[in-house]
């Protein structure tokens, strides 16, 4: 195990970042068209809930992660199969935002760049960070932070300067009743981005003031939530809810809308910074705990050993995963939220706790 | 040493990487495409026409005076069966490669937009070097060929002429409307709302506005105007909207900035000009006994341009007895655009949307037949409030003063 040490700080900004991630590009909810922000709010306080469970299982293991003590649970043998389930789980998500941080740019950045060589250095500076540690990999967030808000509340002014937003096109509000909403609550946004905080059990040993580590991740959630709802709810004003659900990435039509004073237009770098800060985030921690659960499921002393292999193959994966990008969104919108993320972020999770508390009992 | 030397190595390995050269385009070898025409052929093939910047032409044509400086702009045309070939077929005619990052405008000719636009915009807004951020318009009686091939004074680009005297005139005298790729695609694609887009028209032959000499004279020969409004149903063009009642599609659609409202006073015919500095509209759809009702109201604040007539306007009972009569006229121009629509059962101020808006669910009941059978027979009240607020330097006319 790795002896740094993370701050609350430094907690807050990495699950902010994670949070953002690729979400904030994709049209995240758009199904539920003009009530987008209703979607991704429930699924934060749904997310918010499901964070208590995942606390709660850290309380009765301060010390160890989640490929931990699920071990101390479930016994040796079940233990040892359940974590690498989630050692995969975890590497199937970096292979996932890594195709989509690929797939982004080739549409609208570089089209005549084959994907892997996109992908290939993308993964080679998420594994140099991951390769120096949690800290280093903290300290970049902190730095990235400020950069993020600094573009995004630049961004928010220039909308309305331009004149863009129109209130008119967030209604009729629950058009199709509550049930279109909690659809995409329950097929997407709930796993996509909140469920996957389940990937911060692997980094709470590592926070050096453990007693801050509910109030920091839960604001740190709402205010990604509030975030995310905000930018989905701007992208409709501007866009028009039809229009998002078309589009690939709503986020870079409404910056490419921009024109203000006949001189701040053409504004898509602001999308690209955005898109790249969130990928390397995303991607860093999710591959950091496939990293650190290896070495904690194999017994390798010294983790970063396994950057490389792991980083290969990630690599590799992301390739491998899709034939094609419409695929590659299905799989990830229709599939692995029910089969794969609803299982690993929920039901096993509860479970765990219920064995945990019972187990406490006895 | 060893280090070193590897950290060398690395350094220069990543100087391949780092320098962005994969898909470079020099500028010297882009064709600046800054406004696309789009014309059917007769059996039925799409005809794109290309305006081209002429760079060398454009920066200091001014200066050198004319006669020997070339056009600013080139033109190439292309047939295809779609867009995306037709454009790609360009590049036999064009010695530089298409680039479509900084096309301004799209013009349409008026026969294409008869048959309908519906599926010209898909590859505009699928390309990322596209921007749907440009303007829209038909060419009235034209095709966009022969309207793109016009030379303009004081703009040189003459997309940019068409494109600052669309914005300008919408801004100041509001009978004319800039519209988007964008905005024409969620009009096509809303129940509640049809697109309307300016026409274009050229004033005097096509044979003399393509020649450098058109730009040499002060009253050029081919000149290039903003003209009606296109009403568009189902992504054809139906009809015309002119004159004082295309000024009344822009008060419908709130997007009159600023105008000059001319009114008659005590048997004087146009004796006053009121200068409308600030307006507002807005629209609210309901359900009364079945029937959708919509009740436009509009908020104008403005001063005095012009009296032709004795009038004392130091006296309130005068300005309120002109208010009065200012939002008579304000109503009448919508009431006649909004008749014009219904006559061509178009609803282009998106009262649909308005209804759907506040009553989703019998929105939903009513949607398919909205243009058709609800929109024609709608009910729309207009209530106008037409403030002035100054008068001027004068507040009595010197032809009356005594």
């Amino acid at each position: 195990m790795e002896q740094t040490k993370i701050n609350a700080r430094q907690l807050f900004v990495l699950i902010v970042l994670f949070e953002h991630g690729s979400t904030m590009v994709i049209p995240l909810g758009g199904e539920a068209k003009q009530d987008v922000w209703l979607a991704i709010l429930i699924g934060m306080i749904i997310g918010l809930l499901l964070f208590l469970v995942y606390y709660r299982l850290y309380l009765y293991y301060p010390d160890l992660p989640l490929t931990g003590y699920i071990q101390d649970i479930t016994g040796p043998i079940f233990g040892k199969i359940f974590a690498l389930v989630y050692v995969l789980y975890f590497l199937y998500l970096v292979a996932r935002v890594l195709r989509d941080f690929g797939e982004l740019l080739l549409t609208f950045a570089y089209p005549e760049t084959p994907l892997f060589v996109l992908n290939a250095i993308m993964m080679l500076t998420v594994m140099y960070a991951v390769y120096k540690g949690i800290e280093v990999l903290a300290r970049t967030g902190e730095l990235f932070f400020t950069l993020l808000y600094v573009l995004a509340i630049s961004g928010m002014i220039l909308v309305v300067a331009a004149k863009l937003i129109d209130i008119h096109r967030l209604q009729p509000v629950l058009e199709e009743g509550w049930r279109r909403v909690f659809k995409v609550v329950f097929h997407q946004t709930l796993y996509i981005p909140f469920g996957e905080i389940i990937v911060f059990t692997m980094l709470f040993p590592y926070i050096n003031n453990p007693k801050k580590t509910k109030i920091v991740a839960l604001s740190a959630m709402t205010l990604s939530g509030i975030n995310l709802a905000i930018m989905m709810t701007v992208n409709v004003a501007v866009l028009g809810a039809d229009a998002v659900s078309r589009s690939t990435f709503p986020l870079l039509n409404t910056i490419r809308e921009i024109q203000v004073a006949n001189f701040l237009e053409r504004l898509d770098v602001f999308f690209m910074i955005a898109l790249i800060i969130g990928g390397f985030f995303k991607i860093g921690v999710f591959f950091y705990a496939a990293v650190i659960g290896a070495a904690h499921l194999f017994n390798v002393k010294e983790h970063h050993r396994l950057v490389y292999p792991l980083g290969l193959a990630s690599l590799l994966l992301s390739i491998a995963v899709a034939s094609n990008f419409p695929e590659h969104v299905k799989e990830g919108v229709n599939i692995a939220t029910v089969y794969i993320h609803m299982p690993l972020q929920i039901i096993l999770p509860v479970l765990l706790l219920a064995i945990a508390w019972i187990r406490q009992r006895m | 040493m060893k280090r070193k030397a590897f950290f060398l190595i690395v350094l220069f390995m990543s100087m391949t990487v780092l320098s962005g050269c994969w898909s470079r385009k020099e500028l010297t070898d882009l064709a600046f495409v800054i406004a696309v025409g789009l014309d059917k052929t007769k059996d039925g093939r799409y005809m794109a026409t290309f305006q081209v910047v002429n760079p060398g032409n454009v920066a200091g044509a001014t200066q050198r005076g004319g006669g020997s400086g070339g056009v600013p702009i080139t033109l190439y045309k292309a047939t295809g069966d779609n867009l995306v070939e037709a454009s790609r077929k360009g590049s036999q005619k064009i010695s530089r490669l298409i680039y479509y990052a900084h096309t301004n405008l799209i013009v349409i000719g008026e026969e294409m937009a008869k048959e309908g636009i519906g599926p010209l915009f898909d590859a505009m807004e699928r390309n990322p070097q596209f921007r749907t951020t440009a303007i829209v318009v038909i060419a009235r009686h034209r095709t966009a060929e022969e309207m793109l091939k016009i030379l303009t004074p004081i703009d040189k680009l003459p997309a940019n002429q068409m494109i600052k005297t669309l914005q300008f005139t919408e801004k100041t005298w509001g009978q004319n409307i800039s519209v988007h790729v964008g905005e024409v695609i969620n009009d096509l694609t809303s129940e509640g709302k049809e697109p309307v887009i300016s026409g274009f028209r050229l004033v005097g032959g096509v044979q003399e506005g393509e020649r450098q000499t058109n730009v040499q004279e002060s009253e050029p020969d081919a000149r290039l105007s903003a003209d009606d409004l296109a009403i568009l149903k189902d992504g054809k063009l139906v009809g015309w909207i002119s004159g004082k009642a295309a000024r009344g599609v822009l008060w419908g659609l709130d997007k009159i900035e600023q105008t000059v409202i001319t009114i008659d006073w005590k048997h004087k015919q146009e004796a006053i000009a009121y200068k409308v500095v600030r307006a507002k509209t807005s629209v609210s759809a309901d359900m009364k006994k079945g029937k959708p009702v919509v009740s436009v109201h509009i908020g104008a604040e403005g001063d005095i341009g012009e009296a032709l007539v004795p009038l004392d306007f130091s006296d309130p009972q005068e300005i309120f007895a002109l208010e009065k009569k200012i939002q008579k006229e304000i109503r009448q121009e919508i009431i006649k655009a909004i008749e014009r629509a219904q006559q061509e059962k178009s609803d282009i101020f998106g009262f649909g949307e308005a209804l759907h808006r506040s009553d989703p669910q019998e929105w939903k009941k009513i949607k398919a037949d909205w243009n058709d059978t609800y929109f024609p027979q709608l009910e729309v009240k207009v209530s106008v409030d037409a403030s002035i607020r100054r008068t001027g330097l004068r507040n009595k006319p010197y032809m009356f003063g005594r």
